[in-house]
């Protein structure tokens, strides 16, 4: 008897277990469908949750805190196994076209509307140059696994970054705060930037330093926009 | 003009040819070393340099820098304000993001010297003030005081605009450790610290850092003082209360164990005395003859004849055998007494039974030297054995191991359990027929003894002075029932003692055949038990020997032990010796009592382990004596062997 019992059993199991990855499944993919509709949530639909922009400013601090510490991370990698002779090449970035300020008196004066339109110009100029730089390091196999990976992340974070930010100067522009002659100018330039092929030049080792500065940039920036917008959280 | 000039060369050249002499020598400044930039608040600089050898000549620094994809060369604006050198940079000329180029050049009078080139950019060299303001304060609102530590950032760091974002951490000691406990804080500017010591001093201290940089240095010490408080903790009462609760439960149960559940019983409930007249016989009483009951209140010997009323102290057990008594004794062999009561010393007649049978009453002399037997009464002979089916096939095992070494009259077993044994002053001894019974375990137990089972037990003898044969076992036997009736004037101290199972009989006793009754001398019965608890050999003592106890035994007494009752009563029955010897038997579970020429009986009611104690001695009963009492063997304890 006992064998059949264990079969009926193993049976059983084989019956039960679709059966509750199903519901597992049904679970999760509510679950996801419920997140999703939060994050794709525009002026006009309802059922999304009110973020405040406080709330917005706060996640993408978070967002272009942790894309700078990657950058930051692989370009100590690469100044560690792949040192760069002496006489540093002089570094240009590509993005040093875009004006930017440089010190705390000048990003203070600048207005918000030039503010966020600078961080969305370097994100934009970034997108491309990252993206390339981890084909780069996947095909030439000039990373290790970790290291890929976090030049993935990087190019990734890079494109969620500007959406966020997008995000926030719409709320911005909803609620009165900035003007909205923000959407084309940035997108201009940064088409001009993107294009250059300025970008194709650098090497490796320069396009990880820029992007690490140009990273600091951004957080920076947003914290500024963020402590003169609504200051009372955390500044 | 000319002297002029020629007069500095000479100097010149003298100042060179001196130093020459003196030892020293010029050279070309040594490189500056080490340069070290620091931000405090991320918008002006300062560099330090190690100046390297001066070589002797009076040597100028100069810093020069560079920016970013810039090929002019700038000199450092402030040489002053950072100090020696040092080069300031102010807000006007530090730019962020942007990488500088710094060299250092150190020139005198022989040549120059260019330190390595340094690179930086000011957002990773940003090290801050330390924070400031920090303030301890106790917080008292409940129990158990905390410290809340607060502070600010620093004044220059310019954390409001969101320029700079710096993350906090605290360390705290107390006043006498060397080891600091670190804290960190995140970006908050208030801290709480719990778990405080009373009454004592801590040191606290704070510093920053700002997000991609280097700590600042430890604030100032803060210190604080806690006050006394004395913490009162419920959960932990219960805790301890539940924690002690548990060891005295485990106490009790080790305890309760060792106790025996008898043992506990009595001494929880103690056995409610029953009356006690001494002669007063309750079965005559039921058997209606009403001469036989007045007769047993008479007693002969009262008021005493003796003068001993030590007698009725309690201390010892006594057994009287007077001479009249022990002639008779002697003479009428068939006389058989059962009922040999002994009590405990601290019983007497008048107290309960529970005091009888209490343990704790058993006195413990603390000697090995003193064994000795109880025999209490005469014993009756072997005679007169009623062959009564389990009492006497118990007998007849006792009785198997004893054999050889026994003449036939010898061979009693005595088998007893350690019991309370309380000694009587008087007791008159009745013979019994040898049939061992079962002890009973008190004396004026009624309902223990049926009366009914006692005469198949019993013969009495022809002379019937055996009134008592159908409550042998009662505790207030008059002897003077049986005025033929030896009793013994020796006196027995019996003193069981618990645990160690000696009993100590006294017996103070008359010599034989020169019977004047203030004549005693004591004689020592002992009790050995050999072992298993159930067994009491007696050995009784010569005469003469005090309580104090040699080992020497000159006579040796056989004495017939009765089995009581069921419940443990043993009575052991004292005979009067032949003068023999006998070997005393040596086996676990026979105790032989060896009469003496008084024949002493004992009767030691074992315990309800084993119901079954018989010992009959061999000898003849030749006393009537009676046990006013009976050895309540409640307790019976193994009385060893020498």
């Amino acid at each position: 008897m006992a064998p059949i019992y264990n079969t009926s059993r193993h049976l059983k199991a084989l019956y039960i277990s679709p059966l509750f990855v199903a519901l597992v499944c049904l679970a999760f993919c509510s679950r996801l469908s419920r997140m999703k509709a939060a994050s794709i949530c525009t002026n006009s639909q309802t059922g999304c949750h009110f973020l405040s922009l406080a709330n917005l400013f706060d996640r993408v601090i978070h967002h272009s805190a942790r894309m700078h510490g990657i950058s930051n991370d692989l370009h100590s990698e690469f100044e560690l196994y792949f040192l760069p002779s002496k006489n540093r090449v002089s570094r240009n970035c590509h993005t040093s076209t875009i004006l930017t300020p440089n010190g705390k008196e000048n990003a203070q004066r600048i207005a918000r509307e030039e503010l966020t339109e600078v961080i969305l110009k370097l994100l934009l100029a970034w997108r491309d140059p990252l993206w390339h730089f981890h084909q780069n390091m996947a095909r030439h196999h000039k990373f290790n696994n970790l290291s890929s990976n976090k030049s993935l992340e990087m190019s990734e974070m890079v494109h969620e970054l500007r959406k966020g930010v997008q995000k926030v100067a719409e709320k911005m522009q909803m609620l009165g705060i900035i003007s909205n002659s923000l959407g084309t100018l940035g997108s201009r330039e940064a088409l001009l930037a993107s294009d250059s092929p300025e970008w194709r030049l650098m090497n490796d080792y320069n396009l990880l330093y820029c992007f690490r500065r140009d990273s600091n940039k951004i957080q920076n920036y947003l914290k500024i926009l963020k402590c003169r917008i609504v200051p009372e959280h955390g500044c | 003009m000319m002297r002029n000039v020629g007069g500095v060369i000479v100097l010149s050249l003298l100042l060179v040819f001196v130093q020459l002499a003196a030892g020293e020598s010029f050279s070309p400044p040594g490189t500056p070393k080490n340069i070290i930039c620091r931000s405090p608040e991320k918008e002006t600089f300062t560099c330090w340099w190690e100046p390297g050898s001066d070589g002797g000549l009076p040597t100028t620094y100069a810093l020069y820098y560079r920016k970013e994809n810039s090929d002019t060369v700038y000199e450092c604006p402030d040489y002053k304000t950072a100090g020696k050198n040092s080069c300031f940079f102010n807000k006007n000329d530090t730019s962020i993001w942007v990488t500088y180029n710094i060299t250092v050049v150190a020139t005198n009078a022989l040549g120059r010297a260019f330190s390595d080139p340094v690179e930086i950019d000011v957002v990773y060299i940003v090290m801050p003030n330390p924070p400031e303001e920090v303030t301890v304060t106790v917080i008292e609102d409940t129990n158990w005081p905390f410290l809340r530590v607060s502070w600010e950032p620093p004044e220059k760091a310019d954390t409001r605009s969101g320029w700079i974002t710096l993350i906090y951490e605290l360390r705290i000691k107390l006043e006498n450790e060397d080891e600091w406990e670190v804290h960190p804080a995140g970006q908050q500017k208030v801290f709480n610290i719990f778990s405080l010591r009373p009454d004592s001093t801590y040191h606290v201290q704070v510093r920053c850092k700002p997000d991609h940089g280097f700590w600042s240095e430890w604030s100032g010490t803060t210190f604080v003082k806690v006050p006394d408080y004395f913490p009162r903790e419920r959960s932990m009462w219960i805790l301890i209360a539940v924690f002690a609760a548990f060891i005295i439960l485990t106490f009790t149960f080790i305890w309760l164990s060792y106790m025996k559940i008898h043992n506990l019983k009595h001494y929880v409930l103690p056995p409610v005395p029953g009356p006690k007249i001494k002669g007063f016989d309750k079965k005559a009483l039921k058997n209606g003859k009403f001469e036989d009951i007045f007769s047993s209140l008479v007693v002969s010997d009262f008021p005493p004849t003796t003068s001993n009323y030590e007698d009725f102290i309690v201390e010892n057990l006594e057994v009287f055998v007077p001479e009249e008594q022990e002639l008779i004794m002697e003479d009428s062999k068939d006389l058989q007494d059962d009922s040999i009561k002994s009590e405990n010393s601290t019983c007497d007649n008048d107290s309960g039974r529970g005091s009888c049978d209490s343990h704790t009453l058993l006195i413990d002399k603390g000697g090995g030297d003193k064994e000795e037997a109880l025999q209490s009464d005469q014993e009756g002979s072997q005679d007169e054995r009623v062959p009564t089916s389990p009492e006497e096939v118990m007998e007849e095992d006792l009785l198997a191991c004893c054999d050889e070494k026994n003449s036939p009259d010898i061979s009693e077993k005595v088998k007893f359990t350690p019991s309370l044994i309380s000694p009587l002053p008087r007791y008159n001894l009745m013979n019994q027929p040898n049939p061992p019974e079962i002890g009973k375990k008190h004396c004026l137990s009624d309902s223990l003894l049926n009366p009914d089972s006692l005469p198949s037990y019993f013969t009495q003898p022809p002379s019937t002075k055996n009134d008592f044969r159908s409550n042998p076992w009662e505790c207030n036997f008059n002897h003077k029932q049986h005025p033929l009736h030896p009793q013994t004037t020796g006196k027995e101290h019996l003193q069981v003692q618990n645990e160690i199972s000696w009993v100590h009989v006294d017996r103070t006793e008359a010599s034989l055949g020169v019977q004047a009754p203030s004549v005693r001398s004591t004689e020592y019965v002992e009790v050995q038990r050999v072992s298993g608890g159930n067994m009491v050999l007696l050995h009784p003592v010569s005469a003469g020997q005090e309580n104090s106890g040699t080992m020497s035994h000159q006579t040796e007494h056989y004495s017939r032990v009765k089995t009581v009752n069921n419940d443990s009563g043993l009575l052991l029955l004292q005979k009067e010796s032949t003068g023999e010897e006998m070997g005393i038997c040596l086996s676990e579970e026979e105790v032989e009592s060896r009469a003496t020429s008084n024949g002493y009986t004992a009767s030691i009611t074992p315990t309800s382990e084993k119901p079954m104690v018989g010992i009959n001695s061999t000898l003849p009963i030749l006393d009537d004596r009676m046990a006013s009492g009976y050895v309540d063997t409640a307790t019976m304890f193994g009385l060893p062997t020498y």
